[in-house]
């Protein structure tokens, strides 16, 4: 593993290395007893780690406690809550589809500028002609 | 009477269908807090307020602290917070625990809103930057405590520098039990786009809180 990659998966993937995918956390730890940069690197990755961990801002319990009260009461006023209309489970239903519906829209999309853009009237000619040009075709089988 | 009453509310039909859909209700409240979260949404759903409370009891603290990191402001927070579990509830009778854990969906629901919120306030900084501010250990000395109050601050401002993704990227890898694939779900995002939001969002921290780095 090289410095430049390691930098890339030291972010992505915090300074834990036994979190990392097995083969890469051996390729590290192979590269920190070796590179007293990567150990660089590493340390100044934990110490963001740590920071981190320490520093992300916490709610205290008289918050957590209003919340629970807060949605228990705007619960308890609220209507109960509206069954799916048909439009709504037709669109649920049909929603993983969507990647795969905006792909074909593309690729048909694409034929249609493709034949628009075709010159118009082109003469079809032999479709068999690239097989005259093989070097079997002239002699006897 | 009762029954022609009832029926002549609106939306009573609807109602009774869901009810004879839904999943039997339990009869007492140990059995309610026994259940899955899927189980409770699906009572929820039919209706079940006392069954949706258990859920927010469950979740409300992960909940509001998702929605405190992503804002930087516990009042913003907790609204959010609110209006999330709001909709979790009006939502509850689509939710369909095949497609999604209920707290990956609740998570989205959370993140979403809290990232629309900090989109909407745009570049003005969060009224709570104090969020962090008194959180030093007592028991340390004075000056070991201003210096760590001092590193709080430039950790909380620099956060706030952040896009509200990439915060809400940090929000999620340090919550204890979460999975890279339940991350990059609640995100809407595939494991590869969430670890590129880390990247991004590390390197900048890095850059404010250790502008003399190499990195």
């Amino acid at each position: 593993m090289r410095l430049g990659s390691f930098a890339r998966r030291l972010d992505a993937w915090g300074p834990a290395l036994e979190q990392w995918p097995e083969r890469e956390r051996r390729a590290a730890k192979a590269l920190l007893a070796t590179s007293a940069e990567a150990r660089a690197l590493h340390g100044r990755a934990r110490a963001l780690d740590r920071a981190l961990r320490d520093g992300l801002p916490q709610p205290d319990a008289a918050a957590v406690a209003r919340l629970r009260s807060g949605v228990a009461r705007r619960i308890a006023r609220a209507p109960l809550p509206a069954p799916p209309t048909f439009l709504q489970r037709l669109t649920d239903a049909l929603s993983p589809a969507v990647p795969a519906g905006c792909g074909a829209l593309v690729a048909m999309a694409s034929c249609a500028l493709w034949l628009a853009l075709a010159p118009p009237g082109a003469p079809a000619g032999d479709p068999l002609a690239p097989l005259q040009a093989l070097p079997f075709t002239a002699e006897p089988l | 009477m009762l029954n022609r009453l009832t029926l002549a509310l609106p939306g009573a039909d609807w109602r009774r269908d869901a009810c004879q859909d839904a999943p039997r209700r339990p009869a007492g409240l140990a059995a309610r807090e026994d259940a899955g979260d899927a189980e409770l949404m699906a009572w929820a759903g039919a209706g079940d307020r006392a069954a949706f409370d258990i859920l927010v009891e469950r979740h409300a603290e992960r909940v509001l602290r998702l929605a405190l990191r992503v804002l930087g402001d516990a009042a913003e927070a907790e609204d959010v917070a609110q209006d999330a579990f709001l909709r979790a509830w009006q939502a509850a009778p689509r939710f369909d625990p095949g497609r999604a854990r209920f707290t990956t969906w609740l998570h989205r629901i959370v993140l979403n809103l809290a990232i629309d919120h900090a989109r909407r306030r745009g570049r003005l900084p969060p009224a709570g930057l104090d969020a962090a501010k008194d959180l030093p250990d007592p028991a340390k000395g004075p000056e070991a405590r201003l210096s760590e109050a001092e590193g709080r601050e430039a950790l909380v401002a620099a956060l706030d520098a952040l896009p509200p993704r990439q915060r809400a990227a940090i929000a999620l890898a340090y919550e204890e039990g979460l999975s890279g694939a339940a991350a990059a779900e609640a995100l809407s995002v595939s494991e590869r786009a969430l670890e590129g939001l880390l990247r991004r969002a590390r390197q900048m921290l890095r850059a404010r809180l250790d502008p003399g780095g190499k990195r």
